[in-house]
C-alpha cells in the first residue's frame, strides 16, 4: 500500500505545517450560511489540499462528495452530477462536504463548466472546497469573486523530515538521518513526493541511492537562501541552484546580500571567506573559458555558505534583494556629467580616463578655471556640475 | 599668412609653426624637445639617435606613471613629422579602448592611408598597453605584424612582465625610472619662474613626497595649490594632498573593528562609488592604515597577509567589492579580539 494513502492525516491535529490554513478552514465551517460558501485551498503541491479537505468532513462528521480531474466536468455533466449533490436530501441527516479536486485542471474540453461551477456555488445547500495549484488565471476570475482564498505554503524541510521520522517508527524501520535530511530538501515542500521517496528509499538495500535520480522542481530564491543559510550542510545542497530560476552570477549578488542578515563574526567571516572564493573561480572561469570551475563555484556557494555556521538556525529571517547593482546604476547616472568632463581632460592632456578619474579630486580645483573651461570645450552643464561639487 | 587667434588661447611661435600653450600645466609644461625632458637621460640619449635617422623600431616603453613615457612619444611624432604631426599619430588607452577589436578598427582605419611627410610610416601610440588580456595581445602582434610596412607601434606599460613574450621580442624595450628629487625639483622652479610662484624648499620637499616620484602627480598638486595662493605653503600644499586621499576608508574600518559589519559595508560601497576609488587604491588605504588599528601586533600580521592576498586577487581580477568584503569581515574578527 502506498504510504502517502496509508498515512493520510485523519484529523487536523495530524496535518503539520498548515496551522493558519486550518484556523481558517474551521472558520469558514463553523461560519457557514453566512458567508461565501466555497472556499479555494491554493497552493504548490503536495501541500496537503487534498488532505485538509477530507479532514474537514472527517472533523464535522461530514460525508464527502468528490469531483476531481478525472472525471468529465463540463456543464451537462455537472448539473447532472454535481448538482444533486449540492441539494437538500431530506433523507440523510449527515451533513456533507464537496470537493472539486484540481479545478485549473477543468479544461477547454469541460465547455461551460466554470460557469456552472459558479452557478451551483451560489445555489448550494453545503460547503464546497475547492483546490487548484494555480488560481491566478483570468479564467478564474469569476470564480475567485465567489469564493474565499486561502493559500497553502510549501511544508518546511525540518517539518517534511519530522513526519517521515513518525512513519519510519511505525514502519519499524530505519533511514540515516542525512539521507533523511537530503530527501526532504529534496522535496522541496511537497510533502507527498518526500512520503514516496521514503518509500522507495526503504526498500532500497542503500537508502541514500534514493537521491540520485532528482526530482527537478523549481524553488524560488528566498527557499534556497532559508536552506542554505539556516539549515545543515548535506550534499544536496551541491545542486540546490540547478533548481533556482536565476543565473548563477544574480544568485552570488543575493548571497553577498544576505550574509550579515544571518551570520556574525567567525561565522560572517567563515562565509565572506567562502564567497570570495566562488568570485575567485568566477574569474578563472571567464578567464579560461574552463567551464568545469563552475562546480567550485557552485560547491563554495552553496557548501561553504552554509558550514560557515557552527549550528542550524532557527527563526524567520527576511532577505533582501541584492541592492549592489542598482546603487551601481545610480551612481553611474550621478557621476555622468564628472564622466564626460574627464573624458575631455584625459583626450588633452594625453592619460587614459581611469587615471583622470583618479585625479580628478586633485585637478577639480583648477578646473573651475574659466580659461581651461574653455580650453577644454566644457558643456554648460559640465561646468554647473563643476560648480556645484 | 594670416591666423586667426581665439581670445582665450595664448600661441606660441615655435620652430616655424605656431602652437598653442594651454592653461592646464601638464600640457603647458609639458617638454617639446628631447633635452626638456628631464630624468631619463640615457633613454633620451639613445631614442634621439633613433629618432634622427628617420627609421624606428616598435618601442616598448616601460615604468611607472608619469615618468615621461607619452611625453617621449610625442616628442618623437614632432621629430619626425613636424607640423603635421597629429595627421600622422594616433593615440589609444588601452585600459579605455573596450576590447581588441575597437583597437583593431582603430589601428586599420588609421593604417590605410599614407603617411604625411618624408617619413615612410606613421605612429600609433598604445598607452596602458598591459591593461590588455593575453588574448587580446595575441591579435595585437598579429595586427602589428600586418601593418608594420605602414605602422610603427609605440606601447606603454607600468610592467614589462605583463606583456607577451613575442610583442617584447619585436619591440626596443626601454625602461623609464622613478623621478628622483632634483629632477621634480626642476620641474617645479621651471614652473615657479613661469607662473610666478613662491615656493620654500620645505614646500618643494613635501610636493615630492607627495608625488611619489610622478611628474604628473606633482604639477596637478602644485596647479591645485597656487589655484589657492601663488605663495606655495608647507600648510596649503599638505591640504591638498590630504583632501585627495580617500579618508573616508578610517571610518570604514572603524565600524568594522567595533563589530558593525552592515555599516562598513555600507559606508565602503559609498565611497568607492562617490569618489569613483579603485579596489586597489581601497586596499592600499587600508594596508597603511592596519598599523594604527587597537589590536595586538600579532593580528596586525595577520591581517596584513589577509590585505595582501586580497589585493593579489583584485590585480588578478577578482571583484573587488566581494574581496574587500571578506576582508573586512576579517576585521570585524580582529576587532573581536580574535
Amino acid at each position: 500500500m502506498q504510504w502517502t494513502e496509508k498515512y493520510r492525516p485523519g484529523k487536523f491535529f495530524d496535518v503539520r505545517g498548515q496551522d493558519l490554513v486550518i484556523g481558517k478552514i474551521k472558520e469558514f465551517l463553523k461560519k457557514f450560511g453566512k458567508g461565501k460558501k466555497a472556499i479555494i485551498l491554493h497552493g504548490p503541491p503536495g501541500t496537503g489540499k487534498t488532505a485538509l479537505a477530507y479532514v474537514a468532513a472527517n472533523e464535522t462528521d461530514s460525508e464527502t462528495f468528490e469531483l476531481n480531474a478525472s472525471d468529465l466536468r463540463n456543464k451537462e455533466k455537472l448539473r447532472e452530477i454535481l448538482k444533486p449533490a449540492t441539494e437538500q436530501k431530506s433523507l440523510t441527516k449527515k451533513s456533507k462536504i464537496i470537493l472539486v479536486d484540481e479545478v485549473d485542471g477543468i479544461s477547454g474540453v469541460d465547455r461551460g463548466g466554470l460557469t456552472e461551477l459558479v452557478r451551483l456555488i451560489e445555489s448550494s445547500y453545503y460547503p464546497l472546497i475547492i483546490t487548484a495549484n494555480d488560481i491566478w488565471n483570468k479564467k478564474f476570475s469569476e470564480l475567485r469573486r465567489k469564493t474565499e482564498l486561502i493559500q497553502l505554503k510549501e511544508i518546511d524541510y525540518r517539518t517534511i523530515r519530522d513526519v517521515m521520522i513518525s512513519i519510519l517508527r511505525r514502519e519499524r524501520k530505519f533511514i540515516d538521518n542525512d539521507t533523511l535530511t537530503n530527501i526532504a530538501i529534496k522535496a522541496r515542500g511537497d510533502l507527498r513526493a518526500a512520503i514516496n521517496d521514503l518509500q522507495t528509499a526503504a526498500s532500497l538495500p542503500d537508502p541514500s541511492e534514493i537521491l540520485i535520480g532528482e526530482r527537478n522542481k523549481e524553488i524560488d530564491i528566498f527557499s534556497a537562501l532559508r536552506i542554505i543559510f539556516k539549515g545543515k550542510p548535506s550534499n544536496a545542497l551541491l545542486r540546490i541552484f540547478d533548481s533556482v530560476n536565476k543565473p548563477i552570477d544574480e544568485i552570488l549578488l543575493w548571497v553577498e546580500e544576505n550574509i550579515p542578515a544571518e551570520y556574525s563574526g567567525e561565522e560572517l567571516a567563515k562565509a565572506y571567506d567562502a564567497l570570495s572564493k566562488v568570485d575567485i573561480f568566477k574569474g578563472r572561469i571567464y578567464r579560461q573559458q574552463y567551464w568545469r570551475f563552475l562546480v567550485y563555484e557552485n560547491a563554495f556557494l552553496s557548501y561553504g555558505i552554509s558550514s560557515s555556521k557552527k549550528s542550524e538556525k532557527t527563526g524567520f529571517t527576511s532577505y533582501k534583494k541584492p541592492t549592489r547593482i542598482l546603487k551601481m546604476w545610480l551612481n553611474n547616472r550621478k557621476i555622468e556629467k564628472k564622466k564626460s568632463i574627464v573624458k575631455k581632460y584625459s583626450k588633452y592632456v594625453h592619460v587614459g580616463e581611469k587615471r583622470a578619474l583618479k585625479e580628478f579630486p586633485t585637478i577639480k580645483s583648477f578646473l573651475l578655471k574659466p580659461e581651461i573651461q574653455k580650453e577644454l570645450k566644457l558643456s554648460e552643464e559640465e561646468i554647473e556640475y563643476l560648480n556645484k561639487n | 599668412m594670416i591666423i586667426l587667434l581665439k581670445p582665450h588661447n595664448i600661441y606660441k611661435l615655435r620652430r616655424g609653426y605656431f602652437i598653442m600653450v594651454s592653461e592646464i600645466w601638464t600640457e603647458k609644461y609639458r617638454p617639446r624637445e628631447f633635452h626638456e625632458v628631464v630624468g631619463q637621460d640615457d633613454i633620451v640619449k639613445r631614442i634621439k639617435s633613433l629618432t634622427d635617422s628617420l627609421n624606428i623600431p616598435h618601442l616598448l616603453f616601460a615604468g611607472p606613471a608619469g615618468t615621461g613615457k607619452s611625453t617621449l612619444a610625442l616628442i618623437i611624432v614632432r621629430e619626425l613629422f613636424g607640423k603635421n604631426w597629429r595627421e600622422n599619430y594616433l593615440e589609444l588607452n588601452a585600459s579605455d579602448e573596450r576590447g581588441i577589436n575597437v583597437v583593431r578598427e582603430k589601428v586599420k582605419n588609421f593604417a590605410r592611408t599614407k603617411s604625411l611627410g618624408n617619413v615612410a610610416f606613421k605612429i600609433i601610440f598604445l598607452d596602458e598597453a598591459d591593461a590588455l588580456t593575453p588574448e587580446a595581445q595575441q591579435a595585437l602582434r598579429r595586427t602589428m605584424e600586418n601593418y608594420s610596412a605602414t605602422c610603427r607601434f609605440i606601447l606603454s606599460c607600468n610592467y614589462s612582465s605583463k606583456i607577451i613574450d613575442p610583442i617584447q621580442s619585436r619591440c626596443a624595450i626601454f625602461r623609464f625610472k622613478l623621478l628622483e628629487k632634483k629632477d621634480i625639483e626642476k620641474v617645479i622652479r621651471k614652473i615657479e619662474e613661469g607662473e610666478k610662484l613662491e615656493i620654500g624648499p620645505e614646500s618643494v620637499e613635501m610636493l615630492y613626497e607627495g608625488s611619489e616620484g610622478d611628474c604628473r602627480r606633482c604639477i596637478n598638486i602644485l596647479q591645485s595649490t597656487a589655484s589657492i595662493s601663488p605663495v606655495i605653503s608647507t600648510e596649503l600644499v599638505s591640504t591638498v594632498i590630504s583632501s585627495a586621499k580617500p579618508k573616508d576608508i578610517k571610518i570604514v574600518l572603524d565600524y568594522a573593528i567595533s563589530g558593525d559589519f552592515q555599516k562598513s559595508r555600507e559606508k565602503l560601497l559609498d565611497v568607492m562609488l562617490k569618489e569613483s576609488i579603485s579596489g586597489q587604491d581601497v586596499i592600499k588605504a587600508i594596508q597603511k592604515e592596519i598599523w594604527n588599528l587597537p589590536v595586538e601586533p600579532e593580528l596586525k600580521v595577520k591581517l596584513t597577509e589577509k590585505t595582501g592576498e586580497a589585493e593579489f586577487r583584485i590585480v588578478e581580477g577578482s571583484d573587488p567589492f566581494i574581496q574587500l568584503q571578506s576582508l573586512l569581515a576579517s576585521f570585524v574578527l580582529a576587532g573581536l579580539g580574535k
